[in-house]
């Protein structure tokens, strides 16, 4: 069952250009969706997860039309938003038996082992008394994608879940994703491209609304492989640097920054050639669409 | 500091909500001053709007809404530092606390100020406005900037400052918004508390000392304020109300020191919140492999009751744990609680016993409350998933969008039905509390379960409709209180049909007797009705409703169409067929079965009834002499019928051609009238049911005619209003005023209120005939028809019941399922009769008259049964008062004398002739103990009395006639009290006496009278009455008064035309009254006399155990008022007691010496030796004069201090 996205545009009513003709088609497996804060990754998940109207486009799945279909497709979706709170003082085992009983699980005794299931495997089970606004950012994730899970969805959509975390519980959480299973269309959003390095066959990258690119992330770092090059130079210089060569990023390192340059030859005999990595794919994609915005 | 209250100033004046609550105050100002929307105070009548007491209530008023803001303004400033997480940075910088906070308060009071004075200007402009519909120069006075000022300066400010430190020290300590409305809803049952114990005269310090919004003090301060002080004084800084302020104060500056020592200005006390839980995070995650259990996922109809039960109480749950919730409800159950027994008192201070049908009215008011919670947590539940932002999870579900909204509504159901049931549980305890042990719990079900239920329902729809479609709490709840404006407006405009008033369904008056009768009927419909209008509204919130993040409303409109579904068209058409089926239903009952007139409508009947009749008024008509009918009451339909003649004779020196009749005007009266003389009939004046026949032979001087009548009373349907509470299930009783035909034009159709004949240009009118109005001493009070007549009644209804009427039986018999009952007089009487028909029970008695040859005379108390409590205290007080009438009057003039109970729509006694109807609301239920004053015994002492006042003696209808009926009333049954009971008994009586025609005249809407020019006026001829004749014989004794009165009832018992008048009276008291006290026949009758009698200094010496000499120095003004209360002083040439009091063998003040001495001048010094140690001393220390300052006539007496010589 893929998931196909076609033409989608919004325009929110303060002018911003939130989704700009998006069309994408997301296979079964992890998809991940790589962009910077405020690209319009939110707003497509939203929409995907039918509690946002676009103001064109459709969106398909499978046989389903997300978008009139809505209770249809919210019964094969497991959604877990960018942020989230929850009830004061409700604990996470009986918040996560109530959203099954919402998600169609009527049967008592099945909640009751789907509810223990899904928080033994996200780990929490011996905090289950406990109430899940005192959770930690990691444990609050690990619940939301335990409600996630409810019900073995056909769509999950888990949106930048790995903000904010430290690194211990983000292999925690990547790990818990990793797990499941593989008939089912994961779309995956974050900023920090190793989460997609890590755990994504497939990924689109989007920016200011646009899709950049889309593909498999290996076949994707070899498309640039050997144009990418690198350089320390001190901090004085960078302004010079970035007016001279197609910098996509640049970095501290022990205090001088080292830059990445994009290009099909060495700029100069002070660059060293780079082993491209995904990073440097997201970086001159995002670079290259900021630039012919910034000519438009 | 300066820098934090610009900061504060500059941050509020940037927010809109500012400038909301400045609206919001200009406009209710405005409104309260322009229109008669919002109305608080005592205006109307002579009181202009603009008087500085009129302003100051409604100030004081608005102020209670001014809480709300208050709380909003001064609980936050501290708070949002917290909640914003500035406080790190604020308090790391070197600000001192004090700096902080008092700028911080400073800023946001001077913010608060600006709002409140934005009241102060609407009500200015408001006034200032010629409205078209408003006669500026009957309403307001010159304009006078200190009228407003005053009442701002010695209320609203302090208020406001109390308010600020209170709700500044919560949101600063408690950090939490709810402490701050938990204070808000403490104050506020401050003020009910103080209500409560406002309307018992011995509590009213209390209350004025305990109310923080200073209505209290103002009440007990302005209580006695004639019409002219109204108009003139402004609120004094002392007295009740400055001890009120000054305490409140006091509390609000110990609230800013309190804060100012325990507020922390260090971040520990922040922290140490967050640290708690720190412990527990680091437990060890052991990772378990687990397989997924197979679950179905169900989405069916039965899976949506699951999911719906669940949520249901869910939302259940999380509301009755809500500390807001449940300091509503406890403050609620606290204050029905409060009530009960401290607001438990009726008249007298006389407690009433605690039955189902009290505990349930002070059950009723929790509804405040309910309205409170069900405003409140609407908002807060429509917003809960996104207050706590779990919107979107709950949004992706996959539950009907239906369930939301509906599991919202039952939660909120769940939570009213268990408040209801604790409430239902307080009132069984309140009752066994006070040894009350009949429970009825029919009542108790259809009081709570059904009638507040079902308005909470339609509440709830209301609130969840307008909250979802508005998306937007704070103005869902602004338009809740829109809503509630809104409905004043349309009354104001006319509109006053309840099927425009949503969710007045009231299930009306509750009688022991009668159930709730017929009012069910109409209270079913109309509930019906809304909830057919609520469910749409439900609907319209279904399909509205936010689920995502889109909140634009043509992205809604769109998503709403996507929702429809056919479940949901079902439930709207269904909705719609109720909805428009139970209007159409009610419509027809109310406009088309019967008649429907909102107030100007039938206004502008009455002044047209006027315009075309008034001509006919002094017309020579002949006067019923006879009557006899056969009137058949149908209890179960609520109808009757009535047939039989008037005989009429011609008692004039006229010939009469023609005969005007009046029949009756309410519309559920078919009359039908002929004559055994040929007559032609003129119906041109039908519209107002006026037919003159004109006699083919017309009447000479001592002619007579008879009349036939035939009357139907047939109700149909049900009314809008107003509905017939004469002829119902059981407790039937109507008199023939109302229903049987009369003669000739009847000025009691004309509007009397000055305001409501202006409106209909018409001049001004007066409310009763000059005493010596010749028309007027030509009839009795009973009106023109008749002098005295013969009658006879043969009076049936249904076999479960028994029918009454003046007369004596003849005999009884049945037919059928009906009882047939005939009555018949054997002495003529007064025209004015009773029909009675209910279940009752009876009592039977017999009293020997005190005079061997009078016959005697058979007593009867026809009761409910269950209503036994005082039956006795009637049968003696009937006995007591025919010994003492027969003996110092003269001869009871029948042969038997009945009590019968009726329902309590209507709240008196009254005496027809030989038969007492008594109101089930006054004498039956009340808790005599033993120092109270026994109601049901006087008030039939009053009631017998009348058989000599009123029916013996029969007045002319004119200015001071009830001085010779209920004043002498009043004066017969307070002598038969005075017989039966101990001094303290009489003192209390005459104690509220004196309190009622005091506010009384406060309230006056035209003219105050003199006691001889009585114009209807109860206050005056019941209240004043009591005390000017109770004086009347202490001066002259009781004897004196009494053989009076005897005299008075020789020359005029059973007299026609002429009638007596006060005039006549005051002759006979004049008479009996020495020529050193003829003065005070003026004072207590002819005028309206007030002293101002005070103690200034008391002091004893003792010189030995049985000799102590008493220094006194009293002060005494005596005044006369005119009809508005300006006074005027008067020379003093009065006898007044001087009196001392001494500790009794019980412990009581007992007055050991109490003599009249002559006052000539305004300070009196006395010298008085007694026989015992004083305690207390003073002048007129019982109270006989009217004073309005009674407590400071007398004063302790202190022992005198030894002279020392000086050295």
């Amino acid at each position: 069952m893929n998931l196909t996205i076609q033409n989608l545009s919004k325009t929110y009513p303060n002018g911003v250009q939130a989704l700009k003709n998006v069309t994408l088609d997301i296979p079964v497996g992890m998809f991940g969706l790589l962009g910077p804060n405020g690209a319009g990754k939110s707003s497509l998940m939203r929409t995907i997860a039918t509690l946002q109207e676009p103001d064109s486009g459709s969106i398909q799945l499978g046989d389903l039309n997300v978008l009139t279909e809505k209770t249809e497709v919210r019964k094969v979706l497991g959604y877990l938003p960018q942020e989230f709170g929850v009830y004061p003082k409700v604990s996470a085992i009986d918040l996560l038996d109530h959203i099954a009983v919402l998600k169609g699980i009527t049967n008592g005794k099945e909640r009751k082992a789907l509810v223990k299931s899904l928080l033994q495997k996200t780990n929490l089970w011996q905090h289950r008394k406990n109430s899940v606004g005192g959770y930690s950012g990691g444990m609050k994730q690990r619940f939301g994608i335990a409600q996630a899970l409810i019900s073995n969805p056909k769509l999950i959509i888990v949106d930048e879940p790995t903000a904010g975390l430290d690194p211990a519980e983000r292999n925690r959480f990547l790990n818990l994703l990793s797990e499941i299973g593989e008939n089912t269309v994961v779309i995956l959003s974050t900023h920090i491209v190793d989460d997609v390095k890590e755990l994504c066959t497939k990924m689109a990258i989007i920016n200011q609304g646009e899709v950049l690119l889309t593909g498999n992330p290996l076949e994707s770092i070899s498309s640039i492989e050997g144009k990418i090059w690198s350089k320390t130079i001190e901090k004085e210089e960078l302004q010079e640097y970035q007016d001279k060569f197609n910098v996509i990023s640049e970095r501290l390192i022990a205090g001088k920054p080292e830059i990445h340059v994009y290009s099909d030859s060495k700029p100069d005999d002070s660059f060293a050639p780079k082993q491209a990595d995904l990073e440097d794919v997201y970086f001159s994609k995002i670079k290259e669409s900021t630039q012919i915005a910034e000519a438009v | 500091m300066l820098e934090f209250i610009r900061f504060e100033l500059n941050y509020r004046f940037n927010r809109p909500a500012t400038y909301i609550y400045l609206i919001l105050m200009i406009l209710m100002g405005f409104l309260a001053g322009g229109t008669d929307i919002v109305r608080a105070g005592g205006s109307g009548g002579k009181v202009m709007e603009n008087a500085p007491i009129v302003i100051t209530q409604l100030l004081v008023a608005m102020m209670i809404f001014g809480t709300f803001i208050a709380s909003a303004v001064m609980g936050v400033p501290v708070l949002r530092d917290f909640e914003h997480k500035t406080d790190s940075m604020i308090f790391t910088t070197p600000v001192s606390k004090l700096e902080y906070l008092s700028g911080k308060f400073i800023g946001s009071f001077i913010t608060l100020l600006i709002i409140t004075s934005g009241l102060v200007v609407g009500i200015m402009v408001g006034q200032a406005i010629p409205w078209p519909w408003m006669d500026n120069a009957d309403r307001l006075m010159p304009f006078d900037i200190i009228s407003y000022l005053n009442p701002y300066l010695v209320f609203v400010l302090p208020n406001l400052f109390f308010f600020s430190a209170i709700f500044f020290l919560g949101g600063s300590l408690g950090k939490r918004m709810v402490v701050v409305y938990a204070q808000g809803i403490i104050l506020f049952m401050g003020y009910l508390v103080a209500e409560t114990f406002l309307s018992q005269l011995d509590n009213q310090g209390t209350a004025a000392i305990l109310d923080p919004f200073g209505f209290g003090a103002l009440q007990v301060t302005t209580q006695y304020w004639t019409v002219a002080e109204q108009n003139s004084l402004l609120m004094p800084f002392s007295g009740y109300i400055l001890t009120n302020r000054l305490i409140w104060l006091t509390v609000g500056i110990a609230c800013l020191v309190f804060l100012y020592i325990r507020f922390d200005f260090n971040l520990a006390g922040n922290a140490s919140s967050k640290t708690k839980k720190k412990g527990k995070k680091m437990a060890r995650e052991i990772k378990e492999e687990v397989l997924n259990p197979v679950v179905n996922q169900l989405f069916g109809p039965s899976a949506q009751i699951t999911q719906l039960r669940s949520l249901s109480f869910f939302y259940f749950k999380w509301i009755i744990k809500q500390l807001p919730f449940i300091f509503i409800a406890l403050a609620g159950v606290a204050f029905v609680f409060i009530i009960s027994f401290a607001g438990g008192e009726g008249s007298y201070g006389i407690e009433l016993y605690m039955t189902s049908s009290r505990v349930t009215q002070f059950i009723g008011i929790f509804n405040l409350f309910f309205i409170i919670i069900i405003v409140f947590y609407t908002g807060e539940i429509v917003w809960k998933e996104r207050d706590v932002k779990m919107n979107l999870i709950y949004d992706a579900l996959p539950y009907p969008n239906y369930i939301s909204m509906a599991s919202k509504f039952l939660g909120m159901i769940l939570m009213s039905i268990s408040l209801m049931i604790l409430l239902m549980f307080c009132g069984i305890l309140i009752q066994l509390i006070s040894g009350y042990a009949d429970i009825d719990w029919n009542l108790y079900f259809t009081e709570l379960f059904v009638d507040t239920l079902g308005t909470m329902i339609l509440y709830l729809m209301l609130g969840l409709f307008i909250q979802a479609v508005v998306n937007h709490k704070f103005i869902g709840f602004g338009l809740m209180f829109v809503f509630y404006i809104s409905m004043a407006v349309m009354r104001e405009l006319g509109i006053e049909h309840t099927m425009f008033y949503f969710g007045r369904t009231g299930l009306g008056g509750y009688s022991e007797m009668n159930d709730f009768g017929h009012y069910f009927q109409p209270f079913s419909w109309l509930n019906i009705y809304w909830f057919g209008f609520a469910v749409i509204l439900y609907a319209i919130a279904i399909l509205f409703t936010v689920r995502g993040i889109d909140s634009s409303f043509f992205i809604r409109l769109r998503l709403g169409k996507q929702r429809i579904n056919g479940q949901l068209v079902m439930v709207v058409v269904l909705a719609l067929i109720v909805f428009m089926g139970s209007g159409g239903f009610i419509y027809y009952n109310t406009n088309v079965l019967n008649e429907y007139q909102n107030s100007d409508d039938s206004n502008a009947d009455r002044a047209n009834y006027e315009r075309s009749l008034k001509q006919y008024e002094t017309l020579t008509q002949p006067k019923v002499i006879g009557t006899k009918l056969d009137v058949d009451i149908y209890p179960k339909d609520r109808d009757f019928k009535a047939s039989g003649y008037f005989l009429l004779k011609n008692k004039s020196n006229d010939t009469i051609p023609a005969i005007h009749i009046q029949k009756a005007v309410d519309d559920q009266v078919l009359t039908k009238i002929a004559f055994d003389q040929g007559v032609s009939e003129d119906t041109s004046n039908s519209e107002f049911k006026y037919v003159i026949y004109t006699l083919d032979e017309p009447m000479l001087p001592g002619d007579t005619i008879q009349m036939n009548i035939d009357i139907t009373f047939t109700t149909t349907g049900f009314k809008e209003s107003g509905s017939n509470t004469d002829v119902i299930y059981n407790g039937t009783f109507f008199n023939n005023s109302a229903y049987f035909p009369s003669i000739g034009y009847n000025e009691g159709f004309e509007l009397s209120s000055d305001d409501d004949r202006k409106e209909q240009d018409l001049e001004p009118k007066e409310r009763m005939m000059e005493t010596d109005d010749p028309r007027g001493i030509a009839q009795s009070l009973f009106g023109d028809d008749a002098d005295k007549i013969t009658f006879e009644i043969v009076i049936s209804t249904d076999s479960s019941q028994i029918a009454i009427a003046p007369g004596y039986l003849q005999k009884k018999w049945n037919e059928g399922e009906r009882v047939y009952y005939h009555y018949k007089m054997d002495t003529p009487m007064v025209n004015f009769y009773s029909m009675i028909s209910a279940d009752y029970t009876v009592i039977k008695d017999t009293w020997q008259p005190p005079v061997d040859s009078l016959p005697e005379v058979a007593l009867e108390i026809y009761y409910n049964k269950g209503h036994e409590y005082n039956t006795d205290k009637m049968m003696r007080g009937m006995k007591e008062a025919l010994t003492y009438y027969t003996e110092n009057f003269s001869p009871y003039q029948f042969r038997q004398l009945r009590i019968m109970e009726f329902p309590r729509y209507r709240s008196f006694a009254q005496s027809f002739a030989n038969t007492v109807p008594f109101s089930e609301g006054i004498g039956f239920i009340q808790n005599i103990k033993t120092d109270d004053v026994d109601l049901p015994f006087y008030v039939t002492a009053h009631e017998v009395a009348h058989q000599w006042w009123g029916h013996q003696v029969t007045e002319a209808g004119v200015k001071g006639n009830a001085m010779l009926s209920e004043t002498l009333s009043q004066y017969s049954a307070l002598m038969v009290m005075k017989q039966n009971f101990p001094p303290e008994i009489i003192k209390e009586f005459l104690r509220y006496e004196l309190n009622t025609y005091l506010t009384g005249r406060t309230f006056e809407q035209k003219k105050e009278m003199p006691l001889y020019q009585v114009e209807g006026q109860g206050y005056i001829h019941y209240r004043k009455g009591s005390l000017v004749m109770y004086a009347l014989q202490d001066y002259i004794s009781e004897d004196s008064v009494n053989a009076a009165l005897k005299r008075f009832n020789q020359d005029w018992a059973f007299k026609e035309a002429p009638y007596p008048t006060s005039k006549d009276l005051i002759k006979y008291y004049r008479e009996v009254t020495p020529d050193s006290l003829q003065y005070i026949i003026t004072d207590m009758f002819e005028t309206i006399t007030l002293f101002e009698n005070k103690t200034t200094e008391a002091e004893y010496e003792k010189i030995s155990d049985s000799e102590y000499v008493v220094d006194l120095t009293v002060n005494t003004i005596k005044y006369q008022a005119d009809s508005l209360g300006n006074e005027e002083e008067q020379v003093l040439k009065d006898w007044i007691d001087i009196g001392i009091f001494t500790e009794d063998s019980k412990g009581k003040d007992s007055l050991i010496y109490l003599k009249k001495h002559k006052i000539s001048q305004e300070e009196n010094s006395y010298t008085l030796t007694i026989g015992a140690k004083p305690t207390k001393a003073g002048i007129d220390p019982i109270n006989k004069l009217i004073d309005r300052n009674p407590k400071d006539n007398v004063k302790t007496v202190e022992e005198k201090e030894e002279e020392k010589p000086e050295s």
